[in-house]
Protein backbone atom coordinates (compact mmCIF):
# COMPACT_ATOMS: atom_id res chain seq x y z
CA UNK A 1 0.00 0.00 0.00
CA UNK A 2 2.33 2.53 -1.37
CA UNK A 3 1.60 6.63 -0.94
CA UNK A 4 1.75 8.70 -3.71
CA UNK A 5 2.21 12.57 -3.59
CA UNK A 6 1.85 13.59 -7.12
CA UNK A 7 -1.83 11.22 -7.46
CA UNK A 8 -3.05 11.77 -3.90
CA UNK A 9 -3.53 8.10 -3.79
CA UNK A 10 -4.31 6.96 0.11
CA UNK A 11 -4.55 3.57 1.87
CA UNK A 12 -8.20 2.99 2.81
CA UNK A 13 -8.50 1.58 5.93
CA UNK A 14 -12.35 1.56 5.17
CA UNK A 15 -13.92 -2.48 5.74
CA UNK A 16 -10.67 -3.64 7.29
CA UNK A 17 -9.80 -4.22 10.42
CA UNK A 18 -8.48 -1.84 12.45
CA UNK A 19 -6.71 -1.78 16.12
CA UNK A 20 -5.95 0.91 18.43
CA UNK A 21 -4.01 3.38 17.45
CA UNK A 22 -4.35 3.17 13.63
CA UNK A 23 -4.65 6.90 11.87
CA UNK A 24 -7.47 6.79 9.39
CA UNK A 25 -8.50 10.07 8.75
CA UNK A 26 -6.34 13.10 7.71
CA UNK A 27 -8.25 15.79 8.60
CA UNK A 28 -5.80 18.29 6.64
CA UNK A 29 -6.47 16.45 3.48
CA UNK A 30 -10.37 16.90 3.48
CA UNK A 31 -11.08 20.63 4.12
CA UNK A 32 -14.59 22.50 4.22
CA UNK A 33 -15.76 18.51 4.81
CA UNK A 34 -18.23 17.46 7.67
CA UNK A 35 -17.72 14.44 9.15
CA UNK A 36 -19.70 12.62 11.63
CA UNK A 37 -17.85 10.05 13.83
CA UNK A 38 -19.47 7.02 15.25
CA UNK A 39 -18.26 4.77 17.86
CA UNK A 40 -14.61 3.60 18.44
CA UNK A 41 -12.72 6.92 16.07
CA UNK A 42 -11.30 10.32 18.44
CA UNK A 43 -10.30 13.43 17.24
CA UNK A 44 -6.56 13.50 17.66
CA UNK A 45 -5.64 17.01 16.70
CA UNK A 46 -5.13 16.93 12.67
CA UNK A 47 -6.29 12.92 12.44
CA UNK A 48 -8.95 10.76 13.33
CA UNK A 49 -7.30 7.48 14.77
CA UNK A 50 -8.92 4.59 16.29
CA UNK A 51 -10.14 3.69 19.67
CA UNK A 52 -11.97 0.29 19.88
CA UNK A 53 -10.25 -2.71 17.35
CA UNK A 54 -13.16 -3.95 14.84
CA UNK A 55 -13.85 -3.27 11.27
CA UNK A 56 -13.91 0.41 9.88
CA UNK A 57 -17.31 1.25 8.38
CA UNK A 58 -18.12 4.16 6.06
CA UNK A 59 -21.53 4.87 5.31
CA UNK A 60 -21.82 7.59 2.33
CA UNK A 61 -21.00 10.77 2.05
CA UNK A 62 -19.51 11.48 5.56
CA UNK A 63 -20.27 8.92 8.74
CA UNK A 64 -17.36 6.64 10.06
CA UNK A 65 -17.29 4.16 12.46
CA UNK A 66 -15.64 1.67 14.03
CA UNK A 67 -18.52 -1.51 14.26
CA UNK A 68 -17.12 -4.25 17.14
CA UNK A 69 -19.14 -6.60 19.36
CA UNK A 70 -18.39 -6.56 23.04
CA UNK A 71 -19.95 -7.82 26.63
CA UNK A 72 -20.52 -4.26 27.91
CA UNK A 73 -22.48 -1.41 26.58
CA UNK A 74 -21.95 2.24 25.71
CA UNK A 75 -25.00 4.13 25.93
CA UNK A 76 -26.21 5.79 23.08
CA UNK A 77 -29.00 8.33 22.27
CA UNK A 78 -32.24 6.75 20.73
CA UNK A 79 -30.99 2.79 21.69
CA UNK A 80 -33.55 0.73 23.05
CA UNK A 81 -32.19 -1.61 26.00
CA UNK A 82 -33.32 -3.97 28.20
CA UNK A 83 -32.86 -3.15 31.95
CA UNK A 84 -32.77 -4.74 35.25
CA UNK A 85 -34.48 -2.51 38.30
CA UNK A 86 -32.01 -2.68 40.78
CA UNK A 87 -33.23 0.13 43.05
CA UNK A 88 -36.20 2.14 44.14
CA UNK A 89 -35.22 5.78 44.62
CA UNK A 90 -38.05 8.64 45.80
CA UNK A 91 -38.31 9.85 41.99
CA UNK A 92 -36.53 7.37 39.57
CA UNK A 93 -35.68 3.64 39.35
CA UNK A 94 -31.98 2.25 39.13
CA UNK A 95 -31.55 0.55 36.21
CA UNK A 96 -28.98 -2.08 35.21
CA UNK A 97 -28.39 -1.78 31.53
CA UNK A 98 -24.92 -3.33 30.98
CA UNK A 99 -23.24 0.04 30.84
CA UNK A 100 -20.09 1.40 33.26
CA UNK A 101 -22.79 3.20 35.28
CA UNK A 102 -26.47 2.50 36.26
CA UNK A 103 -29.42 4.42 34.55
CA UNK A 104 -32.13 6.47 35.85
CA UNK A 105 -35.69 5.77 34.78
CA UNK A 106 -38.05 8.76 36.15
CA UNK A 107 -41.18 7.39 37.91
CA UNK A 108 -43.10 9.34 35.25
CA UNK A 109 -41.65 8.73 32.08
CA UNK A 110 -44.61 6.15 31.29
CA UNK A 111 -47.76 6.97 29.09
CA UNK A 112 -50.04 8.81 31.71
CA UNK A 113 -47.79 8.76 34.31
CA UNK A 114 -48.73 10.76 37.25
CA UNK A 115 -47.38 11.02 40.86
CA UNK A 116 -50.96 9.02 41.94
CA UNK A 117 -49.92 5.90 39.80
CA UNK A 118 -46.36 5.10 40.37
CA UNK A 119 -45.76 1.40 38.67
CA UNK A 120 -44.74 -0.59 41.28
CA UNK A 121 -41.45 -2.18 40.30
CA UNK A 122 -39.24 -4.37 42.52
CA UNK A 123 -35.28 -5.16 42.29
CA UNK A 124 -35.05 -7.71 39.15
CA UNK A 125 -37.92 -6.72 37.05
CA UNK A 126 -37.33 -6.63 33.39
CA UNK A 127 -37.55 -3.53 32.17
CA UNK A 128 -37.98 -2.55 27.69
CA UNK A 129 -36.92 1.18 27.58
CA UNK A 130 -35.46 3.42 25.31
CA UNK A 131 -32.36 5.67 26.00
CA UNK A 132 -33.15 9.52 26.36
CA UNK A 133 -29.45 10.99 27.63
CA UNK A 134 -26.51 9.45 27.44
CA UNK A 135 -22.90 11.44 27.36
CA UNK A 136 -19.83 9.90 28.76
CA UNK A 137 -20.22 11.36 32.48
CA UNK A 138 -23.46 11.44 33.52
CA UNK A 139 -25.53 8.25 34.61
CA UNK A 140 -28.07 7.86 31.36
CA UNK A 141 -31.68 8.38 31.05
CA UNK A 142 -34.25 5.85 30.24
CA UNK A 143 -37.80 6.70 29.19
CA UNK A 144 -40.88 3.98 29.09
CA UNK A 145 -42.32 6.51 26.25
CA UNK A 146 -41.50 7.27 22.93
CA UNK A 147 -40.47 10.45 21.41
CA UNK A 148 -45.04 11.41 21.15
CA UNK A 149 -45.67 10.24 24.67
CA UNK A 150 -47.47 6.88 24.08
CA UNK A 151 -46.36 3.32 25.73
CA UNK A 152 -45.24 1.54 22.37
CA UNK A 153 -44.55 -1.70 23.78
CA UNK A 154 -42.06 -0.63 26.48
CA UNK A 155 -42.30 -1.38 29.95
CA UNK A 156 -42.14 -4.16 32.35
CA UNK A 157 -41.72 -7.74 30.03
CA UNK A 158 -43.69 -10.21 31.83
CA UNK A 159 -42.60 -14.01 31.78
CA UNK A 160 -40.77 -15.37 28.90
CA UNK A 161 -36.76 -16.11 29.36
CA UNK A 162 -34.19 -13.21 29.25
CA UNK A 163 -30.47 -14.38 28.19
CA UNK A 164 -27.63 -12.45 27.58
CA UNK A 165 -25.60 -11.82 24.61
CA UNK A 166 -22.77 -9.78 22.94
CA UNK A 167 -24.03 -6.51 21.33
CA UNK A 168 -22.80 -7.39 18.18
CA UNK A 169 -25.48 -10.16 17.84
CA UNK A 170 -27.83 -7.91 19.10
CA UNK A 171 -27.31 -5.59 16.25
CA UNK A 172 -27.64 -8.24 13.86
CA UNK A 173 -30.85 -9.91 14.80
CA UNK A 174 -32.54 -6.17 15.00
CA UNK A 175 -31.18 -6.12 11.50
CA UNK A 176 -33.18 -5.20 8.12
CA UNK A 177 -34.37 -7.43 6.31
CA UNK A 178 -35.44 -9.82 8.66
CA UNK A 179 -32.27 -11.65 10.27
CA UNK A 180 -32.37 -15.34 8.88
CA UNK A 181 -32.48 -17.46 12.12
CA UNK A 182 -35.81 -15.16 13.59
CA UNK A 183 -37.36 -15.44 10.07
CA UNK A 184 -36.53 -19.23 10.33
CA UNK A 185 -38.06 -20.05 13.52
CA UNK A 186 -40.72 -17.36 12.80
CA UNK A 187 -42.04 -20.14 10.27
CA UNK A 188 -42.63 -22.60 12.24
CA UNK A 189 -43.43 -21.71 16.22
CA UNK A 190 -44.82 -18.05 17.23
CA UNK A 191 -43.01 -16.36 19.97
CA UNK A 192 -42.50 -12.73 20.55
CA UNK A 193 -39.05 -11.77 21.72
CA UNK A 194 -37.60 -7.96 22.87
CA UNK A 195 -33.98 -7.19 21.85
CA UNK A 196 -32.26 -4.33 23.76
CA UNK A 197 -28.80 -3.03 21.73
CA UNK A 198 -27.07 -3.57 25.49
CA UNK A 199 -26.71 -7.33 24.83
CA UNK A 200 -29.87 -8.89 26.00
CA UNK A 201 -32.73 -10.66 24.45
CA UNK A 202 -35.96 -11.39 25.98
CA UNK A 203 -38.40 -15.04 24.57
CA UNK A 204 -41.50 -15.73 25.32
CA UNK A 205 -43.47 -18.31 23.44
CA UNK A 206 -46.66 -20.38 24.25
CA UNK A 207 -44.97 -23.62 25.67
CA UNK A 208 -41.44 -23.60 27.62
CA UNK A 209 -40.06 -26.17 24.77
CA UNK A 210 -40.59 -23.08 22.18
CA UNK A 211 -38.76 -20.84 24.59
CA UNK A 212 -35.52 -23.01 24.95
CA UNK A 213 -35.44 -23.58 21.19
CA UNK A 214 -35.82 -20.43 19.89
CA UNK A 215 -32.85 -18.89 23.07
CA UNK A 216 -30.75 -21.73 22.10
CA UNK A 217 -30.97 -21.01 18.25
CA UNK A 218 -30.37 -17.47 18.64
CA UNK A 219 -27.25 -17.92 20.87
CA UNK A 220 -25.83 -20.10 18.61
CA UNK A 221 -26.51 -18.14 15.33
CA UNK A 222 -23.88 -15.03 16.02
CA UNK A 223 -21.05 -16.49 14.14
CA UNK A 224 -23.07 -18.50 11.31
CA UNK A 225 -24.11 -16.72 7.55
CA UNK A 226 -27.58 -16.86 6.59
CA UNK A 227 -27.62 -19.73 4.84
CA UNK A 228 -25.75 -21.39 7.71
CA UNK A 229 -28.17 -20.12 10.25
CA UNK A 230 -31.58 -21.60 7.86
CA UNK A 231 -29.72 -24.91 8.01
CA UNK A 232 -28.94 -24.70 11.76
CA UNK A 233 -32.39 -23.68 12.49
CA UNK A 234 -34.41 -26.07 10.58
CA UNK A 235 -32.40 -29.49 12.11
CA UNK A 236 -32.86 -27.78 16.10
CA UNK A 237 -36.65 -27.86 14.92
CA UNK A 238 -36.57 -31.24 13.11
CA UNK A 239 -35.44 -32.81 16.75
CA UNK A 240 -38.45 -31.39 18.16
CA UNK A 241 -40.36 -32.87 15.18
CA UNK A 242 -42.29 -29.46 14.60
CA UNK A 243 -41.52 -29.38 10.53
CA UNK B 1 28.75 -15.83 20.64
CA UNK B 2 27.37 -19.08 22.87
CA UNK B 3 24.64 -20.95 21.97
CA UNK B 4 21.30 -20.98 23.92
CA UNK B 5 20.22 -23.83 25.55
CA UNK B 6 16.86 -24.01 23.46
CA UNK B 7 19.08 -23.65 20.36
CA UNK B 8 17.53 -20.21 19.01
CA UNK B 9 19.90 -17.62 17.96
CA UNK B 10 20.23 -14.15 19.92
CA UNK B 11 17.43 -12.80 17.78
CA UNK B 12 15.15 -15.06 18.09
CA UNK B 13 12.06 -15.42 19.80
CA UNK B 14 9.62 -18.37 21.22
CA UNK B 15 6.75 -19.38 19.34
CA UNK B 16 4.00 -16.96 20.23
CA UNK B 17 0.25 -17.51 20.56
CA UNK B 18 -2.52 -16.04 21.51
CA UNK B 19 -6.43 -16.21 22.21
CA UNK B 20 -8.84 -13.86 22.83
CA UNK B 21 -12.46 -14.16 24.51
CA UNK B 22 -11.73 -17.59 26.15
CA UNK B 23 -13.70 -16.73 29.71
CA UNK B 24 -17.51 -16.52 29.48
CA UNK B 25 -17.78 -14.39 32.66
CA UNK B 26 -15.09 -11.97 31.92
CA UNK B 27 -16.03 -8.62 29.79
CA UNK B 28 -12.50 -9.47 27.88
CA UNK B 29 -9.89 -12.15 28.33
CA UNK B 30 -6.80 -13.23 26.69
CA UNK B 31 -4.16 -16.20 26.90
CA UNK B 32 -0.92 -15.34 25.92
CA UNK B 33 2.31 -17.88 26.16
CA UNK B 34 5.37 -17.10 24.81
CA UNK B 35 7.07 -20.80 24.63
CA UNK B 36 6.46 -22.27 27.89
CA UNK B 37 5.77 -18.85 30.07
CA UNK B 38 1.67 -18.64 29.24
CA UNK B 39 -0.11 -16.10 31.01
CA UNK B 40 -3.91 -15.68 30.93
CA UNK B 41 -5.77 -12.07 31.71
CA UNK B 42 -9.41 -11.11 32.26
CA UNK B 43 -10.96 -7.81 32.07
CA UNK B 44 -13.79 -6.39 34.23
CA UNK B 45 -15.28 -3.30 33.47
CA UNK B 46 -15.82 -0.30 33.11
CA UNK B 47 -17.86 -0.68 36.66
CA UNK B 48 -19.11 2.19 38.17
CA UNK B 49 -17.03 4.28 41.11
CA UNK B 50 -13.49 4.64 41.66
CA UNK B 51 -11.19 3.92 44.85
CA UNK B 52 -10.73 5.99 47.67
CA UNK B 53 -7.24 7.51 46.51
CA UNK B 54 -8.14 7.71 43.29
CA UNK B 55 -8.96 10.98 40.81
CA UNK B 56 -12.85 10.83 39.68
CA UNK B 57 -12.45 12.55 36.97
CA UNK B 58 -10.36 9.73 35.32
CA UNK B 59 -11.01 6.16 34.79
CA UNK B 60 -8.88 3.75 36.73
CA UNK B 61 -7.45 0.75 37.00
CA UNK B 62 -6.91 -1.94 39.30
CA UNK B 63 -4.58 -4.57 38.57
CA UNK B 64 -4.69 -8.22 40.44
CA UNK B 65 -1.56 -10.63 40.29
CA UNK B 66 -2.16 -14.17 40.94
CA UNK B 67 0.88 -16.48 40.78
CA UNK B 68 0.81 -20.29 39.87
CA UNK B 69 1.82 -21.31 43.45
CA UNK B 70 2.81 -19.88 46.59
CA UNK B 71 1.45 -16.63 48.63
CA UNK B 72 1.39 -13.26 47.36
CA UNK B 73 4.27 -11.52 48.15
CA UNK B 74 6.45 -8.41 47.66
CA UNK B 75 7.12 -9.23 44.15
CA UNK B 76 3.40 -9.90 42.99
CA UNK B 77 3.01 -6.26 44.25
CA UNK B 78 5.47 -4.91 42.42
CA UNK B 79 4.38 -6.41 39.11
CA UNK B 80 1.02 -5.25 39.87
CA UNK B 81 2.35 -1.62 40.50
CA UNK B 82 4.06 -2.00 36.92
CA UNK B 83 1.42 -2.83 34.95
CA UNK B 84 -1.07 -0.98 36.05
CA UNK B 85 1.05 2.48 35.30
CA UNK B 86 1.87 1.15 32.00
CA UNK B 87 -2.31 -0.06 31.16
CA UNK B 88 -2.96 3.68 32.70
CA UNK B 89 -0.78 5.21 29.89
CA UNK B 90 -2.00 3.48 27.10
CA UNK B 91 -5.22 3.56 27.96
CA UNK B 92 -8.13 6.94 27.33
CA UNK B 93 -8.78 7.93 30.63
CA UNK B 94 -11.09 10.46 29.92
CA UNK B 95 -13.62 8.63 28.11
CA UNK B 96 -15.37 6.77 31.30
CA UNK B 97 -14.40 9.10 34.43
CA UNK B 98 -15.90 7.78 37.28
CA UNK B 99 -15.01 4.09 36.89
CA UNK B 100 -12.89 1.22 37.36
CA UNK B 101 -11.64 -1.44 35.36
CA UNK B 102 -10.45 -4.35 36.93
CA UNK B 103 -7.68 -6.66 35.61
CA UNK B 104 -7.07 -9.91 36.45
CA UNK B 105 -3.98 -11.87 35.64
CA UNK B 106 -3.24 -15.17 36.48
CA UNK B 107 -0.17 -16.95 35.83
CA UNK B 108 -0.33 -20.16 34.20
CA UNK B 109 3.55 -21.28 33.25
CA UNK B 110 6.80 -19.22 34.58
CA UNK B 111 9.80 -19.68 32.08
CA UNK B 112 11.43 -16.41 31.74
CA UNK B 113 9.88 -13.10 30.60
CA UNK B 114 7.11 -13.43 32.97
CA UNK B 115 6.04 -9.62 33.02
CA UNK B 116 6.55 -9.33 29.18
CA UNK B 117 4.18 -11.99 28.45
CA UNK B 118 1.74 -10.19 31.31
CA UNK B 119 1.24 -7.20 29.42
CA UNK B 120 1.49 -8.93 25.86
CA UNK B 121 -1.45 -10.28 27.40
CA UNK B 122 -3.43 -7.76 29.48
CA UNK B 123 -3.40 -5.66 26.18
CA UNK B 124 -5.30 -8.62 24.33
CA UNK B 125 -7.55 -8.52 26.94
CA UNK B 126 -8.58 -4.83 26.89
CA UNK B 127 -8.71 -4.82 23.01
CA UNK B 128 -11.21 -7.96 23.37
CA UNK B 129 -13.12 -6.11 26.38
CA UNK B 130 -13.58 -2.83 24.47
CA UNK B 131 -12.03 -0.67 26.42
CA UNK B 132 -10.93 2.58 24.56
CA UNK B 133 -6.95 2.79 24.19
CA UNK B 134 -4.73 5.17 22.57
CA UNK B 135 -2.26 2.15 20.91
CA UNK B 136 -1.47 -1.17 21.73
CA UNK B 137 1.38 -1.70 23.90
CA UNK B 138 3.82 -4.53 23.00
CA UNK B 139 6.52 -6.06 25.55
CA UNK B 140 9.82 -8.15 25.14
CA UNK B 141 12.97 -8.78 27.48
CA UNK B 142 16.42 -8.44 26.41
CA UNK B 143 19.46 -9.85 28.53
CA UNK B 144 22.70 -8.54 28.25
CA UNK B 145 25.44 -11.14 28.06
CA UNK B 146 29.29 -10.51 29.18
CA UNK B 147 30.92 -10.24 26.11
CA UNK B 148 28.07 -7.14 25.49
CA UNK B 149 25.97 -9.18 22.95
CA UNK B 150 22.25 -8.95 23.08
CA UNK B 151 19.42 -11.86 23.57
CA UNK B 152 15.95 -11.69 23.58
CA UNK B 153 13.29 -13.28 25.14
CA UNK B 154 14.96 -14.90 27.96
CA UNK B 155 14.00 -18.20 29.31
CA UNK B 156 14.14 -18.52 33.48
CA UNK B 157 17.72 -20.45 33.18
CA UNK B 158 18.91 -17.06 30.93
CA UNK B 159 17.56 -14.96 33.40
CA UNK B 160 19.35 -16.45 36.33
CA UNK B 161 22.54 -16.61 34.87
CA UNK B 162 22.77 -13.50 33.12
CA UNK B 163 24.38 -10.23 34.86
CA UNK B 164 21.96 -7.76 34.08
CA UNK B 165 18.51 -7.81 31.59
CA UNK B 166 15.68 -5.48 30.75
CA UNK B 167 11.75 -5.85 29.93
CA UNK B 168 11.23 -3.36 27.55
CA UNK B 169 7.43 -2.55 26.29
CA UNK B 170 6.75 -0.33 23.11
CA UNK B 171 3.84 1.15 21.68
CA UNK B 172 3.12 -0.75 18.47
CA UNK B 173 3.22 0.02 14.95
CA UNK B 174 -0.26 1.94 13.73
CA UNK B 175 -1.51 1.39 9.81
CA UNK B 176 -2.08 5.05 8.69
CA UNK B 177 -3.44 6.55 6.05
CA UNK B 178 -1.25 9.75 6.13
CA UNK B 179 1.39 10.16 4.09
CA UNK B 180 4.30 9.58 5.38
CA UNK B 181 6.36 11.82 3.69
CA UNK B 182 4.90 14.63 4.99
CA UNK B 183 5.29 12.72 8.65
CA UNK B 184 8.96 11.81 8.43
CA UNK B 185 9.58 15.35 10.22
CA UNK B 186 7.93 13.78 13.65
CA UNK B 187 9.54 10.40 15.16
CA UNK B 188 7.09 7.54 13.85
CA UNK B 189 5.00 6.40 17.41
CA UNK B 190 6.91 3.19 17.65
CA UNK B 191 10.24 5.15 18.29
CA UNK B 192 8.64 5.80 21.93
CA UNK B 193 9.00 3.65 25.15
CA UNK B 194 6.42 2.76 27.38
CA UNK B 195 7.98 1.10 30.24
CA UNK B 196 11.19 -0.34 30.95
CA UNK B 197 12.31 -2.24 34.16
CA UNK B 198 15.85 -3.07 34.39
CA UNK B 199 17.55 -5.65 36.72
CA UNK B 200 21.36 -6.12 37.42
CA UNK B 201 24.21 -3.46 36.47
CA UNK B 202 24.83 -2.73 33.10
CA UNK B 203 26.82 0.01 31.13
CA UNK B 204 24.55 2.96 29.18
CA UNK B 205 25.68 1.52 25.88
CA UNK B 206 24.81 -2.07 26.67
CA UNK B 207 20.92 -0.35 27.68
CA UNK B 208 20.71 1.76 24.15
CA UNK B 209 21.60 -1.62 22.68
CA UNK B 210 18.95 -3.44 24.22
CA UNK B 211 16.33 -0.72 23.51
CA UNK B 212 17.15 -1.07 19.87
CA UNK B 213 16.99 -4.37 19.82
CA UNK B 214 14.61 -4.57 21.24
CA UNK B 215 12.21 -2.07 19.53
CA UNK B 216 13.21 -4.09 16.21
CA UNK B 217 11.85 -7.35 17.74
CA UNK B 218 8.87 -5.62 18.96
CA UNK B 219 7.45 -5.09 15.16
CA UNK B 220 7.35 -8.71 14.89
CA UNK B 221 5.30 -9.16 17.91
CA UNK B 222 3.16 -5.91 17.03
CA UNK B 223 2.59 -8.04 13.42
CA UNK B 224 1.54 -11.12 15.17
CA UNK B 225 -1.16 -9.26 17.43
CA UNK B 226 -2.45 -7.35 14.96
CA UNK B 227 -2.94 -10.66 12.69
CA UNK B 228 -4.20 -12.20 15.44
CA UNK B 229 -7.08 -9.49 16.05
CA UNK B 230 -7.78 -10.08 12.41
CA UNK B 231 -7.90 -13.78 12.33
CA UNK B 232 -9.82 -13.73 15.22
CA UNK B 233 -12.67 -11.04 13.80
CA UNK B 234 -12.99 -13.31 10.73
CA UNK B 235 -12.18 -17.04 12.14
CA UNK B 236 -15.35 -16.34 14.32
CA UNK B 237 -17.51 -15.71 11.38
CA UNK B 238 -16.43 -19.11 9.86
CA UNK B 239 -17.50 -21.09 13.58
CA UNK B 240 -20.37 -23.18 12.26
CA UNK B 241 -22.52 -24.97 14.40
CA UNK B 242 -22.24 -28.10 15.51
Amino acid sequence: MDVDTGNMTQTNLVDKVVVPGDVVLDLTKMENQTIKLGSGLRQDCDYISVMQAGKLRLSKPNKYWVESSQKRYVPRLEDTVLGIVVEHRSDNFLVDIKAPNLAFLPVLAFEGGTRRNIPKFETGTLIYARVVKANGIMNPELSCTDASGKAAEFGQLKNGYMFETSTGLARMLLSSPTCPVLEALGNKISFETAVGLNGRVWVNASSPDDVILVSNAIMRSEFLSGTQQRIMAEKLLERLQKS
Amino acid sequence: MEDRTDGRNANQLRPLGCSRNILNRAHGSARWSQGNTIVLAAVYGPKSGTKKGENPEKASFEVIWKPKTGQIGKQEREYEMILKRTLQSICLVNVHPNTTTSVIVQVVGDDGSLLPCAINASCAALVDAGIPMKHLAVSISCGLMEEGSIILDLTKSEEEKLKAFAYLVFPNSPLSVIDKVHSSKEEPIEHGIITSVSYGAMPVSGYFDCLERGRAASAAISEFLRRSLQKQSSDDASRAAQ
